[in-house]
């Protein structure tokens, strides 16, 4: 077969995900037999303006930016957004909380006015341009990233858990954290990541985005059986939680 | 078949023997909880639990596992655990669920995988010593087990009852050091024990016999408890997968980079998860969370039980599920009297 041409992209991130495709160790040389790799800025030089998959990692946060991933999207047959800041816009949300001049203020501080410096609340990826598939996570899991890549290689849908991280969790054998007084974002929070956070003893935060159907009523049943107040529970969803979209792709 | 009493320092050095033999699987504490895991020495067994967090049918259907490697024009080949293991500390309801999951795992398909490591099992079963905090074993006829066991132990206080249930469990017992035949005195005490075990394992108590549940569920398909408990359901599969009795699971294909070979694998699913029941063409035929609520509870005691020709239902009545369930609403025996209190006893 014809090796799929594939260009990888960062927007606004840390490149963590990226990172974790370059540390894919053996399994990096597979990938690269099987697809051919025409942009990718954090290991190559060459650019390219064609390409069958384009992965895009980051979220959106200037309106440029919007601008270059339209014309990525044009160029794209498949579109993959990688990672919580691509997925559901991440970390990069948090600023969604302040006004925009303030933000700009911030870290620009006397040069905040210069044209060059305009910003905008942040996006995940799919509330630009249409997106084909999800690797959800921050950072995203490399098993799962070289699976979603093989399956569309044989043009197969991947299967991405519709199901809460509780379901890992309890496979492990895991006592629950809320038993231990720790609001644990599980029972709303997409699995795949195989419950990495609860099974090191520390609550899930929701780095993989909610699962397309979570029970409001439930998350506000529990925290008042537990005694505590819905303000608390979105003081917890902070990192992750501001303004997510659906999850699934 | 033997019944023998042992005493507690005797069936340590037992115990501690066998693990130099062969893999033992007992109750060991896991913080201030317990579960089951590989012995390293007897001093870590801990027979006086009340649950453990996970039911012991992991070590017959694993969370994931392999069932096949295949490569294209190369057929395919089944992929078996063959390990012989003891599997020690076994309480009396998840013995009948295992007994129950016997019966499943045969009737239709003969499951190799299941039955390959059910064949290498010894299960050495256990009273119970301290109820758990939502056992309700006593309902539903499972705070004691007749069979299914190969070694059945109770503790008489300072010594072990153990009783031999198969040719197995004959030879297991064969080989306890200091084991004597069990005096009529041990066996009346093991008698108490197991008469009281059958009352007071009971801290939900259901308001019926556990054997009317098939009928009374006949007339409760539009009872507005599923809605009511389902609001605030998150769909997790909690009570699914702590349930010693729930079997369904997932198969998936793995494809390697090669492109011709790879692995099918099956891995736990759970009945309230959404997407459980999706088919070819993305329908889904119980896409709302009361239907996948009042499944499961339809399931433990009417589908199951029918389908198996069981006078003991499926809900053996471990209360895993009522603790592990965070809105509170898994808890069968709140659903099914709820149901008794609307409908009656006809
Ligand atoms: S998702 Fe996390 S690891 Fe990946 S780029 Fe964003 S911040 Fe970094
Ligand atoms: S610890 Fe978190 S993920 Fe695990 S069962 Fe509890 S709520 Fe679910
Ligand atoms: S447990 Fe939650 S926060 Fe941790 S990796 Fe999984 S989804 Fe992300
Ligand atoms: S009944 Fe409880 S444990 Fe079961 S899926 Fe619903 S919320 Fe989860
Ligand atoms: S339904 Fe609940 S109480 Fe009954 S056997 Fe299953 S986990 Fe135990």
């Amino acid at each position: 077969m014809d090796r799929p041409r594939v260009a990888i992209f960062d927007f606004a991130c840390c490149e963590g995900c990226q990172l974790q495709i370059v540390n894919l160790e053996e399994e990096l040389l597979d990938l690269i037999d099987n697809v051919e790799v025409v942009e990718w800025r954090e290991a190559m030089s060459e650019q390219s303006r064609e390409y069958d998959i384009a992965i895009i990692e980051g979220s959106i946060t200037r309106p440029e930016d919007e601008k270059r991933l339209e014309i990525i999207r044009t160029r794209a047959k498949t579109l993959i957004a990688l990672g919580a800041c691509a997925t559901i816009g991440g970390i990069n949300k948090l600023k969604n909380n302040f006004e925009m001049s303030d933000v700009k203020k911030c870290v620009y501080g006397k040069s905040a006015d210069m044209p060059h410096l305009e910003t905008m609340p942040t996006k995940a990826v799919d509330e630009v341009v249409k997106v084909d598939y999800k690797i959800h996570g921050c950072p995203i899991d490399r098993k799962e990233f070289t699976y979603v890549i093989r399956c569309l290689l044989m043009g197969k849908k991947p299967e991405i858990p519709e199901w809460p991280v509780c379901v890992e969790c309890k496979s492990k054998g895991n006592p629950c954290l809320w038993d231990y007084g720790q609001v644990c974002l599980g029972p709303i929070i997409r699995a795949g990541c195989g419950a990495r956070c609860p099974s090191s003893g520390f609550r899930c935060f929701g780095c993989r985005g909610y699962i397309d159907d979570p029970n409001v009523n439930g998350a506000k049943d529990v925290i008042e059986r537990y005694g505590l107040s819905v303000d608390a529970l979105k003081a917890k969803m902070v990192l992750f939680g501001i303004g997510q979209g659906p999850t699934n792709a | 078949m033997r019944t023998v009493t042992i005493d507690k320092n005797a069936f340590r050095r037992f115990v501690d023997e066998i693990i130099k033999r062969q893999r033992v699987i007992g109750v060991c504490a896991k913080g201030d909880r317990f579960d089951f895991e590989q012995l390293e020495s007897a001093d870590q067994l801990r027979l006086d639990y009340d649950v453990t967090l996970q039911p012991p049918k992991k070590y017959f259907l694993p969370p994931v596992e392999t069932l096949l490697t295949f490569e294209v024009g190369d057929g395919y080949k089944s992929v078996y655990d063959d390990t012989p293991f003891v599997l020690l500390g076994v309480h009396p309801y998840d013995m009948v669920a295992l007994n129950q999951l016997d019966t499943l795992f045969t009737q239709d398909n003969y499951d190799t995988h299941y039955m390959k490591r059910r064949h290498n099992a010894t299960i050495v079963a256990c009273d119970v010593v301290s109820p758990s905090k939502n056992v309700f074993a006593s309902s539903m006829g499972t705070a004691t087990v007749k069979d299914g066991f190969d070694v059945l132990l109770t503790d008489i206080g300072n010594a072990f009852v153990m009783e031999s249930g198969s040719k197995k469990g004959d030879r297991f017992i064969a080989k306890a050091q200091g084991a004597v035949d069990s005096s009529e005195k041990d066996l009346q005490a093991r008698q108490k024990i197991q008469a009281e075990n059958e009352k007071r394992l009971n801290n939900h108590k259901l308001k019926c016999e556990a054997s009317y549940l098939p009928k009374l569920l006949e007339r409760a398909y539009d009872h507005p408890v599923w809605e009511e408990k389902a609001k605030t359901c998150f769909s997790c599969g909690s009570c699914n997968l702590v349930c010693p009795t729930c079997y369904c699971f997932n198969v998936q294909d793995d494809v390697n980079w090669d492109f011709i070979s790879g692995k099918r694998q099956r891995a736990w699913d759970g009945c309230l998860l959404d997407g459980f029941t999706k088919v070819a063409g993305e329908h889904e035929f119980r896409k709302k969370r009361a239907d996948r609520f009042r499944h499961r509870l339809y399931r433990k005691c009417k589908y199951v039980p029918e389908k198996i020709s069981s006078q003991i239902m499926s809900c053996v009545g471990c209360g895993r599920c009522v603790g592990a369930c965070l809105p509170d609403i898994a808890n069968p025996v709140k659903v099914y009297n709820r149901l008794v209190d609307d409908l009656g006893i006809k």
